[in-house]
């Protein structure tokens, strides 16, 4: 169990973590949902014991992570957002070598790993390419082998399938859920809506520095009012007021960005003419409209009027 | 919310067991020796650029000038060599301060080593490293001017790796606790360029100007080209520059050390 209570972390005069606390059980997929800057990689930096918390505590598995690095580093192995491989290294020395450092694996154990590892990921026949020739997916999929391949106790992803295409970020999804499967903790911090959901059992929405909300993707649209997303384009959206649609019962919030206006409501599919009738006769013209369930983006947008991707 | 150990079942076989810290600081230090391996034209080169300095330049120079009581061409070999681990040794600094700015250091600090035995790894690795690089220039000098006795040859190639090991201290020091690129490349040249050329390697302290002789003979190429000198040379053993070494090894290490735990878990390093 990794236990943060209210832990800050402030550079200078910036905070880049405030008041954060959060439990994450045994044995769950935790996805760190925010933007670029919003505090996630410090978060897994002072869970790795790299930063130090200036404010509060963490606990991994019983251990203060200030007063028992050594033991909380046993049980840690993170996957850092851009990788940090060296580059006059192989793949396979690379894995290799973080092998012999985290595992008492024997030299035959560890090939057997690695190459494992490396046939799933199709990185085997590249496996004595010094890394700093290998395109940014190539080392992208080489930082997440260091993790899929050590099979820590707890193991932290940072924005594990950025630079990765389709068939490789479900590849690297499918690898992650047998790494909690098999009794690891994951901790998954991304940026990408679809990553948070697919992958994670829940969510922990995190806006500049603070713990925004924290529930299963379910949960999370259950909290937006409504149920129904109407998304409108409005071709020039600069005189556009809430108000001109919140003054309907059924609609429960309405964010604009730029052109864009989202209306949070219910029985959409009736009060779609109502509202198209509205903006029409205040002389806005409509370039698209769109009718969806509510989505994370929408719950994201909700807690931090934000938006991401 | 407590924040004593407790024992954990759940965890993965293989991240539970500790590995004995010798094991991990040696794997530490492997890794610097073996990038060393990975580019062995430049140990070819410089050990070329080694003889020709030697061969042709020292032989020239000892043709000039005449000392009495030594042999300039053999010592310029031995304080050759004594300047050139210096200058190896410094590379470690440049190798932790590109890997802070490219992120590698962080990952190295999410390893399941102590700080101290991280600082240690390195040193160790930095120093490893400078020797290895060095041997095939010390063969060259044993070979042509016969030093052959194993116990000179021990204490020799002792000063020659406290030396390295100082160095290597020293410029983690410097490397850790100078944040801009462009400072941290001019102290540490300059650094390298007093602890190099202020010394006794190269020039016979009799020769040296005086406002460089006021400082040279306490520097720690000054100790180990006199230790190695002495021990290759005169077959005696200088314990003075013995102990100045283990000093100035003693004191950059912790150093360093200290910096390094600042900077890396003092929470400025951002």
């Amino acid at each position: 169990m990794i236990t943060f209570e209210r832990t800050g972390k402030r550079f200078g005069n910036l905070d880049a973590v405030k008041d954060f606390s959060i439990t994450i059980k045994d044995g769950e997929i935790l996805g760190l949902l925010g933007p670029n800057g919003a505090g996630k990689t410090t978060l897994m930096l002072m869970m790795g014991t790299v930063y130090r918390p200036t404010s509060g505590t963490i606990t991994v598995n019983g251990f203060d992570v200030v007063k028992h690095p050594n033991e909380v580093r046993r049980l840690i192995g993170i996957a850092f957002q851009d990788p940090r491989v060296d580059g006059i290294l192989s793949g396979f020395e690379v894995l290799n070598w973080h092998l012999k450092m985290t595992t008492t694996s024997d030299k035959d154990e560890r090939r057997r790993k690695v190459e494992d590892v490396l046939k799933t990921l199709d990185l085997w026949d590249a496996r004595k390419k010094r890394t700093w020739l290998m395109s940014g997916g190539m080392k992208k999929k080489i930082e997440d082998a260091k993790i899929l391949v050590q099979r820590p106790s707890i193991a932290v992803f940072d924005e594990p399938t950025a630079f990765l295409d389709v068939p490789s970020r479900l590849l690297v999804w499918k690898m992650i859920r047998q790494l909690r499967d098999e009794g690891s903790t994951v901790i998954v911090a991304t940026n990408m809506m679809d990553e948070a959901e697919r992958l994670s059992e829940r969510v922990a929405i995190v806006n500049k520095g603070k713990l925004v909300a924290s529930e299963t993707p379910e949960q999370l649209k259950g909290t937006v009012k409504g149920g129904e997303v109407l998304e409108l384009t409005l071709n020039d959206g600069s005189e556009f007021r809430p108000d001109m649609l919140t003054k309907f019962p059924e609609v429960h919030d309405v964010k604009k960005q730029n052109n864009k206006i989202m209306v949070f409501l219910n029985s959409g599919t009736l009060l779609l003419p109502k509202i198209v009738d509205t903006l029409s006769i205040q002389g806005f013209k409509i370039e698209s409209v769109r009718l969806k369930e509510v989505s994370l983006e929408d719950v994201f947008l909700t807690y931090t009027g934000q938006q991401l991707e | 919310m407590s924040s004593s150990p407790t024992p954990d079942n759940s965890l993965n076989e293989t991240s539970t067991t500790a590995k004995p810290p010798t094991h991990l600081i040696l794997q530490m230090a492997l890794r610097d020796v073996s990038v060393l391996f990975r580019t062995p034209w430049i140990i070819i080169t410089r050990a070329l650029s080694f003889i020709v300095q030697v061969f042709v330049f020292a032989n020239l120079i000892s043709g000039l000038i005449h000392i009495q009581g030594i042999n300039y061409f053999e010592y310029y070999a031995v304080g050759s060599v004594v300047t050139t681990i210096a200058s190896i040794s410094f590379v470690i600094g440049y190798d932790i301060f590109e890997e802070a700015e490219e992120g590698v250091l962080d990952y190295l600090l999410t390893l399941p080593i102590s700080r101290r035995q991280l600082i240690i790894g390195r040193a160790l690795g930095g120093a490893m490293r400078a020797i290895v690089y060095t041997i095939p220039m010390f063969v060259i000098v044993a070979v042509f001017w016969g030093f052959s006795q194993p116990l000179p040859i021990l204490t020799a190639l002792l000063s020659l790796f406290l030396l390295a090991f100082g160095v290597t201290g020293m410029s983690i020091t410097v490397a850790v606790s100078v944040k801009n690129a462009n400072r941290f490349d001019v102290v540490l040249a300059l650094l390298e360029l007093a602890v190099s050329r202020a010394s006794t390697a190269l020039y016979p302290i009799g020769f040296i100007p005086v406002y460089v002789a006021v400082f040279a003979p306490f520097s720690p190429v000054s100790f180990a080209a006199d230790s190695a000198y002495s021990s290759l040379v005169m077959l005696t053993l200088d314990l003075p520059a013995i102990a100045g070494l283990v000093a100035f090894v003693v004191i950059f290490l912790g150093l360093g050390a200290t910096f390094y735990f600042r900077r890396l878990e003092g929470g400025v390093y951002a």
